[in-house]
């Protein structure tokens, strides 16, 4: 049984129009005009339990529409969700028992309390034994290694230590699927990936669904099998991460490092070239596997001077996003 | 001069485009203004008199109206000053080359002159529809003059607190009791005729009772005696207060110098 | 039901403790608080020192007005400090938060904040009543049972006009001048006013639940002035309760202001 379960879904907000100003508030009153927005068309797909699922897209492609709609916050204008066995919209508090929700702009921790008065409150709100709750505190924040934090007021903490704790929060109470929105905005190299790795242990120790929803590309590869990338209200692709890198964008990179410097107009048949540094010691270039082989590429290269180092890599799941955004509809 | 005039424009125009704001005071002047009159026809009705120490019901009720109009409608300075001291963006503004109270006085009047117009016009209205055609207009000029004495007073003690922001925390209680001074010994609610005898006395020699009941009070009846009381006074505290505010200012110019900021 | 009081009483010890983390501000609030009400007590002292009474209306009644009315005020501060934010809470999308949570969505909001202050006003409700002169055991229950029916009355009343952010997309502006209505009429006494204006207090903006009819009440007990207020307390508390679900669903739909797409 799948744990998310969306088939055909359909959202259109209708906005009033109204220009700042007296006399346009009071043409509003009489004569509103509205225009129709379209968040999401369409929109199918399914999760499985225990699921590491991405979403992602621009702003305004209609991730977080549809995080509220799976939340049961918002009710869409058509199509069926169920999300745990429940329809979202008509069963949100029962359902609300079973999931957990991040939202990184949005934080659930009391701004001026060390983060266990959230965690003993949220026991309180979710209904938890009191024993268990302390139990299920000492056991996460173990995990996300925050347990010298949690006296801490929560002001006083770094926005990475906040996240953990603030993902920690929405673990309490066991929920079988995670929703997280923009989890590691704001975070740097090191904090990001701390948090990544806490909710990828505790999601396959504990079987929970994960959808995450980020611009960040990162967040995809660290913590999602698969990825769903949407735009303009419709699901544009899904596969596997993996799938998704390779079938893709058709190019390899290759970046090498010469003991001599090379000439400037450098060049290896059927690659592009796309750097070459100011020494002259070290190039960069870009060529599709499918059109000249690899073979030939290196051995150019090798025949061209003494190699110090070589890299050859895969473009970056940002560059394979834009992409996909920019090729379909 | 054109530097203070240009500020001031800008500020009167600013606060005309926000019409909640305008809307909430207008409404919160209907309220009072209302419930005033309810009080005050009840109260002379049952004394089954027309004039009640020395007013009729109808100076009563354009009393209180150009006092709720002062206190609703002056600008909260105070504040203004204090938070640009706290967050030191008043270094900034030292920084420009114009008097930092010139530029302050023409802000303020920017925003009070046509929030204090409009309350007095919306309050007028329902006063005139309930107890009776304003003052005559001889009254108004001298009026007039005490109310902008008045408007520098406050001005003036406005400013003294904000500055006070170099030395304290908080400004807000000291804000808050010269607002209750002024209530109390003011006239706000209760024109000081009404007042028992020692309590007068005592407001006579303060300067809130030149802030708030002199200018309204000088609005309801012609008095000449009572306007050159007035004018004195609030000369006298304007160069008490005005003094005290160019020193408090000059002196917290050098601790900045020190201190950067 | 047993379940929601434990999440309230958790609910309200996290925020009492959020409140108390800053001493010193919640102490100074408070007290600030009781003076402020205190010196609006002060203007009746004057009053009342001049005029007797305002038909039948005496300094006593004022005072068990004042006990009601402010501990009401002070009760919905304390415990459902969200009472007077409502209208942004709704503008701002701030709803989503409670929504996602497992309990009545409503009571949640409002217990989320506890407005330091309100301490102050709910103490000053009880100075208030013990210097009446009205003192005595059955009194003080009385005064009780009154101030938390008027309580709900009061945050009821709010709940409705706030509710209409889901449609009208801004709040402040009515909230603002809501307040400002409901505590000055509930601090006048009721005699002054005229029957087409009583209806107005009793039905509309139920100023007369939070003062008059409690105050009477307290003096002494009558099944018509109970049966008055319990009736109030619940109609209102009914047509909050569902106006706010309307404007949930209203909410839910996407159609209520902020499009976050």
């Amino acid at each position: 049984m799948p744990a998310i379960l969306v088939s055909n879904l359909s959202k259109t907000f209708r906005t009033k129009h109204k220009a700042a100003g007296l006399g346009a508030s009071l043409h509003s009153l009489i004569s509103p005009q509205y225009s129709n927005v379209e968040a999401v068309r369409g929109l199918t797909f399914e999760m499985e339990s225990g699921e590491l699922l991405g979403f992602i897209g621009p702003n305004g492609a209609g991730k977080s529409t549809t995080i509220k709609i799976l939340t049961g916050i918002l009710f869409p204008n058509d199509g069926e969700v169920h999300v745990l066995g429940y329809i979202p919209w008509k069963q949100r508090r029962q359902l609300a028992y079973h999931i957990g929700t991040v939202f990184g702009q949005r934080p659930q921790l009391w701004y001026h309390l060390p983060a266990i008065d959230t965690f003993i409150l949220f026991g309180k709100i979710y209904e938890l034994d009191d024993r268990a709750v302390k139990q299920r505190i000492s056991y996460l924040s173990e995990a996300f290694e925050i347990v010298d934090l949690l006296e801490t007021p929560v002001r006083k903490l770094s926005l990475g230590q906040r996240m953990r704790c603030e993902v920690a929060a929405s673990l309490l109470h066991k929920p079988k699927l995670l929703l997280l929105d923009e989890p590691s905005i704001g975070l740097d190299v090191v904090a990001k990936q701390h948090i990544r790795d806490a909710i990828r242990e505790m999601a396959l120790r504990e079987n929970v669904g994960v959808l995450l929803t980020s611009h960040d590309a990162g967040d995809l590869e660290a913590l999602c099998k698969r990825v769903i990338v949407i735009n303009h209200g419709q699901i544009v692709y899904q596969d596997k991460v993996s799938v998704l890198k390779r079938s893709f964008l058709n190019s390899k990179l290759v970046e090498v490092r010469y003991a001599q410097p090379i000439s400037p107009n450098f060049h290896v048949a059927g690659t592009e070239t796309l750097k070459v540094s100011k020494d002259l010691y070290a190039i960069k270039l870009r060529f599709d596997p499918l059109q000249t082989p690899v073979e030939n590429v290196m051995a150019h290269l090798s025949a061209a001077g003494t190699l110090l180092d070589i890299t050859v890599s895969d473009p970056p799941l940002e560059e394979v996003i834009a992409k996909i955004y920019e090729t379909t509809i | 001069m054109k530097k203070y005039l240009a500020i001031f424009k800008i500020n009167l125009l600013n606060s005309l485009a926000y019409p909640a704001e305008i809307a909430t005071r207008s409404g919160m002047i209907l309220v009072f203004m209302f419930v005033f009159f309810q009080l005050w026809y009840v109260t002379y009705t049952a004394s089954g008199l027309q004039v009640l120490n020395g007013l009729t019901l109808r100076d009563t009720m354009w009393y209180l109206l150009l006092a709720e109009t002062l206190e609703l409608g002056r600008p909260r300075l105070a504040r203004v000053i204090s938070q640009q001291v706290k967050d030191g963006s008043i270094a900034y503004l030292l920084d420009k080359p114009y008097d930092f109270m010139l530029y302050q006085l023409g802000i303020g009047l920017g925003e009070s002159l046509p929030r204090m117009g409009i309350l007095f016009i919306i309050g007028g209205i329902l006063v005139w529809a309930l107890a009776g055609a304003p003052p005559d207009l001889q009254n108004w000029p001298l009026a007039f003059l005490a109310f902008s004495g008045a408007w520098l007073l406050h001005f003036c003690v406005n400013g003294l607190i904000g500055l006070a922001a170099f030395v304290a925390e908080e400004v807000a209680p000291f804000e808050w009791i010269y607002q209750k001074l002024v209530f109390i010994l003011g006239g706000l609610l209760i024109p000081l005729d009404f007042y028992p005898a020692w309590l007068q006395t005592l407001s006579k020699f303060l300067p809130f009772a030149y802030m708030m009941y002199g200018p309204a009070r000088l609005f309801v009846r012609q008095d000449i005696q009572l306007f050159i009381q007035i004018i004195i006074g609030q000369l006298f505290w304007l160069a008490l207060l005005g003094g005290l505010l160019a020193l408090t200012f000059a002196r917290g110019m050098r601790r900045l110098a020190i201190n950067g900021g | 039901m047993v379940r929601e009081l434990k999440f309230l009483a958790a609910l309200w010890k996290i925020n009492i403790a959020s409140a108390m983390e800053y001493r010193i501000a919640f102490l100074s609030q408070s007290i600030g608080m009781i003076l402020n009400d205190g010196v609006y007590f002060l203007v009746w002292i004057i009053f009342f020192d001049r005029f007797n009474n305002i038909r039948g209306w005496q300094l006593t009644d004022m005072f068990l007005v004042f006990g009601v009315s402010a501990g009401a005020f002070g009760l919905a501060g304390m415990l459902f400090g969200n009472t007077f934010n409502l209208g942004d809470i709704i503008i701002n999308g701030r709803l989503d938060y409670y929504l996602s949570l497992p309990r009545p969505t409503l009571l949640h909001v409002l217990a989320s904040r506890t407005v330091p202050s309100g301490f102050g006003d709910f103490l000053y409700g009880f100075i208030s009543y013990f210097a009446s002169g009205q003192f005595s055991f059955g009194g003080l229950g009385r005064f009780v049972l009154a101030l938390l029916l008027a309580t709900i009355v009061f945050v009821s009343f709010l709940v409705i006009i706030q509710s209409l952010a889901f449609w009208l997309g801004t709040g402040g502006t009515l909230t603002g001048i809501a307040i400002n209505a409901m505590i000055t009429f509930a601090l006048y006494p009721i005699t002054l006013f005229n029957n087409a204006a009583k209806l107005i207090l009793f039905l509309i903006i139920p100023a007369a639940f939070m003062g008059a009819v409690p105050a009477g009440f307290v003096r002494g007990f009558s099944w018509y002035l109970l049966g008055q207020m319990t009736l109030a307390s619940f109609s209102f508390l009914a047509l909050a309760v569902f106006l706010f679900h309307l404007g949930l669903r209203r909410y839910e739909s996407g159609s209520a202001i902020q499009v976050e797409v």
